[in-house]
């Protein structure tokens, strides 16, 4: 890579959001305002190399966007076309003078605005994501689409669709009053977790990690977190996403299969990223009371943090793991978090146990509760019922990597 | 300023058994609702709806026009209603319709501009 492209990538990735969301709040034209930095973003990928990087790369791109933005406007009132603009808390301020409360200690950030109108809860949670790893990251659409196993005409058109509610339904360009803003930054954590999940959540075909995607929301949550400094959820959650994350080089095997836990090679888990989710964790911000969102996050990364500091599988604190599961469903009761302790059961106090512990879950559609049935049979030596509980999960398991582990397993557990 | 119909939904059946203290409460919270609508924008227009056992539907099958009784849709919550109203933005359309009474389900719909077109 030439530095001239080198400097490209480090600034758009460093900066899309912040240009994004200063051109919005000049010209409130969600429609014209990407494409804009997309053209400009193309303009200096051929301009650098030959009049070498400008002194202020983001300030170069700022300028060459803003004029294509100032030319699509003076082009439209020739056609004389009316186009709605995005709501913006300026203008809010200014027509509400009368009632609305002083916006005290408000930060005033364009940025923050940005996230905050991509993760608004009016949007569907997979398109504010989309839109949030879009704006605020400058994630392509085929990246992003990847992530989300859709084709890449089928996220643009998912962007679209998003883009069109945002500035139809007047989903303001805004921070919302002090007492809102905590809820709304619970819902930016929900949102960028979801993306981080829809990089770990095994596809259809063979592509089985898209781990590297799964990094992106974690950028999303360092960009909030160094707006908000010190915000629970968001300080939870990224202690969380760090932790599972430190995992991934050690989640394929040489042949591209999934290696479970305990099969993993702990020596290429990533101990810069286990150690700052380890320091996350003691954060005074999480010290004190906090919401239910943030503490179902922190009992989460606690279970994590029990993996990545286990030297080897056998040294595993599964008793605490336990206990970290019956905290995590007094706070969200979920089949699969119900699963997930079943294991940790298992683990600390053998297989009956565990097999007693998964009585009564089912999740519809689903192999893993089959799949760890049929696994704690074997530990118990009752072979004849875990072939049926394996055929039971290889019939509904659609993933071909981890249908063929299910296989090999049935087929190794005896006659 | 953004333009929005509120579509109010309930289960109906409810108000003729309704006690006077039962609506009472109704009626505060359009006054709450009608309150903030008025400090933040102002109400274009506003209607309760005769029960959707009362509606005619009319519509175009094979270039006729056909009468039906009846709504266009069967459901079970109906549209009881609507606020016609000028306010900021979706969020305070949002404020807005939490003060509604909480048996509702209220729909936010924005209105559009249809370019080109001018009122007769």
């Amino acid at each position: 890579m030439t530095a001239a492209a080198a400097a490209l990538e480090t600034v758009v990735r460093g900066e899309w959001g912040r240009l994004t969301s200063l051109l919005l709040a000049q010209f409130r034209r969600l429609d014209l305002v990407e494409d804009a930095l997309g053209d400009a973003v193309e303009a200096a990928a051929r301009r650098w190399p030959d009049d070498g990087v400008p002194d202020n790369p983001a300030a170069w791109l700022l300028i060459t966007a803003r004029r294509r933005v100032v030319d699509r406007l003076r082009a439209e009132s020739m056609a004389q076309r009316k186009v709605p603009l995005l709501v913006t808390d300026a203008e809010r301020r200014e027509e509400g003078a009368r009632t609305m409360a002083d916006p005290g200690d408000l930060v005033e950030d364009d940025l923050l605005r940005l996230v905050l109108m991509c993760t608004h809860p009016a949007l569907a949670t997979e398109s504010a994501c989309a839109l949030a790893l879009r704006l605020v990251l400058g994630v392509s659409t085929h990246d992003i689409g990847r992530l989300f196993l859709v084709t890449e005409p089928t996220m643009a058109a998912r962007l679209t669709r998003a883009k069109k509610k945002v500035v139809t339904a007047g989903i303001p360009f805004a921070v919302p009053a002090p007492d809102d803003l905590p809820e709304r930054l619970e819902t930016v954590a929900q949102t960028a977790y979801l993306a981080f999940t829809a990089g770990y959540a095994p596809g259809s075909g063979p592509d089985l990690l898209r781990a590297e995607l799964a990094g992106e929301a974690i950028r999303l949550v360092r960009v909030v977190l160094a707006l908000r400094p010190g915000e629970p959820a968001l300080v939870a959650l990224l202690a969380l996403m760090l932790l599972q994350h430190s995992r991934r080089d050690a989640r394929v095997g040489s042949d591209g299969r999934l290696v479970l836990l305990d099969d993993q090679d702990r020596g290429r888990w990533r101990r810069d990223e286990i150690d700052e989710g380890l320091l996350l964790l003691s954060e005074p911000a999480l010290a004190g009371p906090v919401s239910p969102v943030a503490a179902a996050y922190v009992v989460q990364a606690r279970i994590a943090a029990e993996h990545a500091t286990a030297a080897n599988p056998d040294e595993t604190r599964w008793d605490r793991i336990v206990d970290h599961y019956d905290l995590l469903l007094e706070l969200t009761p979920s089949p699969s978090a119900r699963l997930a302790r079943a294991v940790a059961v298992a683990q600390a106090d053998g297989p009956q146990a565990g097999l007693a512990a998964l009585a009564g879950i089912e999740i519809a559609g689903s192999h893993r509760v089959d799949a760890v049935r049929a696994e704690l049979l074997v530990r118990a030596g009752r072979t004849a019922e875990a072939r049926t509980a394996y055929d039971a999960a290889i019939a509904v398991c659609r993933n071909d990597a981890e249908r063929a582990h299910l296989v090999e397993r049935r087929d190794q557990s005896g006659p | 300023m953004k333009r929005y119909v509120l579509l109010l939904a309930y289960e109906p059946g409810g108000w003729d058994a309704a006690s006077e203290e039962v609506r009472q409460q109704f009626f505060d919270a359009h006054h709450a609702f009608e309150e903030y609508v008025a400090a933040r924008g102002r109400r274009l227009a506003s209607g309760a709806l005769a029960d959707a056992d009362t509606a005619t539907t009319v519509r175009h099958t094979g270039g006729v026009a056909t009468v039906t009784d009846g709504p266009y849709v069967e459901t079970v919550e109906l549209v009881g209603g609507y606020y016609d109203v000028e306010l900021p933005d979706l969020d305070s359309a949002i404020e807005a319709a939490q003060l509604l009474p909480p048996s509702y389900a209220v729909e936010i719909r924005p209105t559009v501009t249809i370019e080109g077109y001018e009122h007769a």
